[in-house]
């Protein structure tokens, strides 16, 4: 990491925790930047985290994924068949293994037949889909606990940390209220309260891929097959095997994030992805196929997802409201200084727009909660995805000694 | 140097593909620690050829010997090993990648698991210093130009400790001092003990380097000349190519008419963060004139005739005769008779997974004879893209083959034909002859020269200057979007016309 990064990553996480800050002044809503909340946004944004990473290590070989949620759902199956009968471990690996069979199946598909991307990802989430209803319905439905839609309780506890000398002192200094001083207290406590195995290893992931990725000769010849694999070819790198391993690798990333899905909510559940597949998608594209960028917007989608589900009273989604309507003003001000003036009136009149439904009702539908978040991050996508740069040959089919 | 000790030695190779014979009864040896030229027309087999002695490819039929001992090639690594590198003529480089990952990629020092980035960039700048190769290894390649690009791949090539390279057409994409560049490096590499093979179409850059000459024509070795020994024109050569004597291409008289075609005033063409890459330039072409532009690629250019055919987005105004089309749409311009022939064929002109006929089509689908009314009439494209074939004499087994299936010269003579037909008032063409071979070129030249006696006004880009010189009546030069000369194509040389281009001097 070199020093103009450490200075940019710091002077990001200054920016977001002042902005919440100043939202949770403004709201007086402590809940905002609370322990808990905190603790419950990283088991919310560690499922869409490793799709996310799953999506780099195949996109970085070139091969798009939108497989992701399928092999999600595969992974969810495989937690909730295993850990149901062996232990909440053995659901783990069978959730990364079914992972792997599913990503085995875009490798052959896309890398060995060269089909369309798109469209072998798609079928594997229609066919992950109908497989695992089909299954549960067949597995699931005379075992004891469980039912034709969900798998019976998973066996065991995935073991959790929380370190009391360094909680119990920042949670009492969060409740203070000190502008900014109690907020990055509440933050920090969160990262050491409740902290799952299982997110510790998804952290442990991200340093081993960005180190894999990006230190090792490994890394680079496996981007070489997404950037341009001819020219790797030319240079003896066997770009298959490359493309095959990322692509397998991705799918029991996925597979580990439905494993998570399962376990966190101790059973397997149809339809417990919910999409978070394609969220990693986004979030992958948000962090311009990096680890970091990517785990800073899995991150933003968890703490979203936290903040509307233990909504009390609602006064989180009011709370978020206000978040969104500073964020939106923040863009507008930097196009303003930019000279783009017509974004910066956009962002500027959206931004308005949420600070008046913010002062002016008192509480809001919960369907307004689930929408507003995610148009701020469209937002926040839009403006950012101008300087993306993805793999040069992300998507392209690859045959041996074609091209040139 | 070792006399007589033979680096590369090719006996009887064979290749055919379905429907073609590529290489039939190939015979090339090549002395050790010299630079050994291979000329031909398109598709006469050259790049086969070598993608056979780089493992690419396997030949039919045929040895390979390497340093007097017989070898296999199944794969490019088995040539590598062998100590041959290859020079693509489409750079094999990643664009998001630094210099230094470029280079070690597929055979990287490693400490550890780890990449050793300090070795790799210690190993580099020696390699660099040795042959006077001067590169910043921690560079996005996305960010350098031609002349730098083709430098790392000759690094690539050395970094791998390869004795024999093969540069496949080097000189195409290069402007002439950076032609002389690479030659020294060459004369360079050679002094060191290795050896090149040079493939070219360019006979006088060939006559310049080379220490021996194989000539192929129609997949086959025709001869091989020494013109250290023997006296050989660049004229003798292109008849061995060609296998007949050539037509004398000639500028012919004036044919400047009083009509003005087009007329650009104040045109200019930003950059997203607002930079004028095309800043504030006017001129106007007379019917039957043909105006070159000379500039290092990168300075306006590609911007300049995108923003002529509405592609691009600029400011000013653009006459065609009287009308003002600054606002009108691409269809609309092509309909009034321009024809356009871009820089990229692949990228613009052509649609690489579609037959020839429909490529005829292109740009062309709302007149004769490809539509009728509202309908298409693919009847009709497929008779005129017979015609074209056969008056620009496109290599190809039938029109309907896919484009793909073209080698670039090829395709480049199938785009030419398209944009000549239906009598175009305006001709804007970008390199109309790059990757074409001699024969072809004269025929193009010759095309457009008799389209100019009926009145045909051009605006012409190239960056080979002698053609840029033998066809225009008008020459302006291009400087970071700005004419900063003009220059009499009577009188000027391409030396003169080089050294312009650079910012370096005036033009005569």
């Amino acid at each position: 990491m070199t020093y103009l990064k450490s200075r940019r990553f710091i002077g990001a996480a200054f920016t977001a925790i002042t902005i919440l800050s100043i939202t949770r002044t403004i709201t007086g809503n402590g809940d905002l930047t609370s322990t808990v909340t905190i603790a419950q946004a990283l088991v919310f944004a560690s499922p869409i985290a490793l799709a996310g990473l799953a999506g780099i290590w195949a996109e970085r070989a070139g091969v798009i994924n939108i497989g992701l949620e399928g092999m999600m759902i595969l992974g969810t199956f495989g937690a909730g068949w295993a850990g149901w009968q062996w232990g909440v471990w053995a659901g783990v690996l069978a959730g990364v293994a079914f992972g792997a069979i599913g990503g085995l199946l875009l490798a052959v598909a896309a890398v060995t037949f060269g089909v369309d991307q798109i469209i072998a990802g798609t079928a594997i989430n229609l066919l992950a889909l109908g497989l695992t209803k089909f299954l549960a319905i067949l597995l699931f439905t005379d075992a004891p606990g469980g039912g034709q839609a969900q798998s019976p309780p998973i066996k065991g506890d995935i073991p959790t940390f929380t370190l009391e000398s360094i909680v119990e002192p920042l949670t009492a200094l969060h409740e203070k209220g000190i502008f900014f001083v109690s907020d990055l207290a509440g933050l920090v406590a969160g990262l050491f309260y409740h902290l799952s195995l299982l997110t510790i290893i998804t952290f442990l992931l991200f340093v081993m891929t960005s180190y894999l990725l990006w230190k090792t000769a490994f890394g680079l010849r496996l981007r070489s097959a997404g950037e341009n694999p001819w020219a790797a070819d030319s240079l003896g790198v066997k770009v298959v095997q490359y493309k095959y391993a990322a692509v397998v690798f991705s799918g029991m990333l996925a597979g580990l994030g439905g494993a998570y899905l399962s376990i966190a909510s101790t059973i397997y559940r149809n339809g417990n992805t919910a999409g978070r597949g394609f969220i990693g998608l986004a979030t992958m594209i948000f962090g311009d196929w990096r680890p970091g960028g990517t785990a800073a917007g899995a991150i933003m989608f968890g703490y979203i997802d936290t903040l509307r589900l233990i909504d009390t009273g609602n006064q989180n989604v009011k709370g978020l409201i206000l978040l969104g309507a500073i964020i939106l003003f923040a863009i507008g001000g930097i196009m303003l200084r930019k000279a783009k003036r017509n974004s910066a009136i956009g962002f500027l009149v959206l931004g308005s727009v949420m600070i008046g439904a913010y002062f002016s009702a008192t509480s809001f539908p919960p369907e307004v909660a689930q929408v507003a978040p995610y148009i701020t991050t469209l937002l926040v996508l839009a403006t950012a995805s101008q300087n993306l740069r993805p793999p040069a040959a992300d998507g392209v089919p690859y045959r041996k000694g074609d091209h040139h | 140097m070792a006399q007589n000790v033979l680096a590369v030695e090719l006996a009887g190779i064979w290749k055919r593909f379905p429907g073609v014979i590529a290489n039939s009864d190939i015979n090339l040896k090549v002395t050790a620690g010299t630079v050994h030229a291979i000329v031909g027309e398109n598709g006469a087999g050259k790049s086969t050829l070598m993608k056979i002695l780089y493992g690419m490819q396997k030949a039919d039929e045929g040895t390979i010997s390497i340093n007097g001992s017989e070898l296999i090639f199944s794969s490019p690594s088995d040539a590598i090993d062998a100590g041959i590198g290859m020079v693509h003529q489409h750079f094999m480089l990643a664009d998001n990648f630094t210099v230094l990952e470029n280079i070690v990629l597929g055979s990287e020092p490693k400490s550890g698991g780890k990449l050793d980035f300090a070795k790799a960039r210690q190993q580099i700048s020696d390699i660099a210093a040795e042959n006077g190769l001067a590169v910043d290894p921690d560079i996005l390649v996305s960010e350098l130009g031609v002349g730098d690009r083709q430098r790392i791949e000759i690094l690539k090539v050395l970094y791998r400790g390869a004795k024999i390279l093969i540069l496949d057409e080097p000189t195409a994409v290069l402007v002439p001092h950076e032609v002389d560049e690479l030659f020294n490096t060459l004369r360079d590499l050679k002094k060191e003990g290795l050896t090149v093979i040079f493939i070219s179409h360019k006979l006088d850059e060939v006559l310049s380097i080379a220490d021996e000459i194989t000539v192929i024509r129609q997949g086959t070795t025709v001869g091989s000349v020494n013109p250290h020994t023997q006296q050989v024109s660049a004229r003798d050569l292109a008849e061995m190519m060609v296998g007949n004597e050539l037509p004398t291409p000639q500028s012919v008289g004036d044919t400047i008419r009083d009509e003005v075609v087009l007329k650009v005033e104040n045109l200019s063409v930003f950059a997203k963060g607002g930079k004028a890459i095309v800043d504030d330039i006017s001129f106007q072409i007379r019917a039957g004139e043909i105006l070159g532009i000379a500039g290092v690629e990168g300075n306006g250019q590609a911007e300049i005739l995108d923003a002529l055919m509405g592609i691009e987005a600029a400011t000013g105004t653009v006459h065609f005769k009287t009308e003002d089309i600054s606002k009108k749409s691409t269809r609309h311009r092509r309909e009034l008779g321009i024809g356009f022939i871009p820089e990229d064929r692949q990228r613009q002109a052509l649609l690489m997974e579609a037959p020839l006929w429909e490529n005829r089509m292109l740009g062309h689908q709302t007149r004769e004879p490809n539509s009728k009314g509202f309908l298409l009439n693919p009847r009709g494209a497929k008779a005129d893209t017979k015609r074209i074939v056969k008056e620009y004499d496109v290599r190809t087994p039938s029109i309907d083959v896919l484009a793909s299936a073209l080698s670039g010269g090829n395709q480049q003579k199938l785009i030419v034909g398209r944009e000549m037909s239906g009598d175009p008032k305006l001709l804007i063409a970008a390199h109309p002859t790059r990757g074409v071979d001699v024969g072809a070129q004269a025929a193009i030249w010759d095309h457009i020269r008799n389209a100019r006696q009926a009145g045909l006004a051009v605006l012409l880009v190239s960056a080979d200057l002698d053609e840029l010189i033998g066809l225009s009546d008008t020459l302006k030069v291009l400087l970071r979007g700005k004419f900063v000369a003009d220059a009499d194509p009577a009188t000027v040389t391409p030396q003169e016309l080089g050294t312009a281009m650079t910012g370096a001097g005036k033009a005569a």
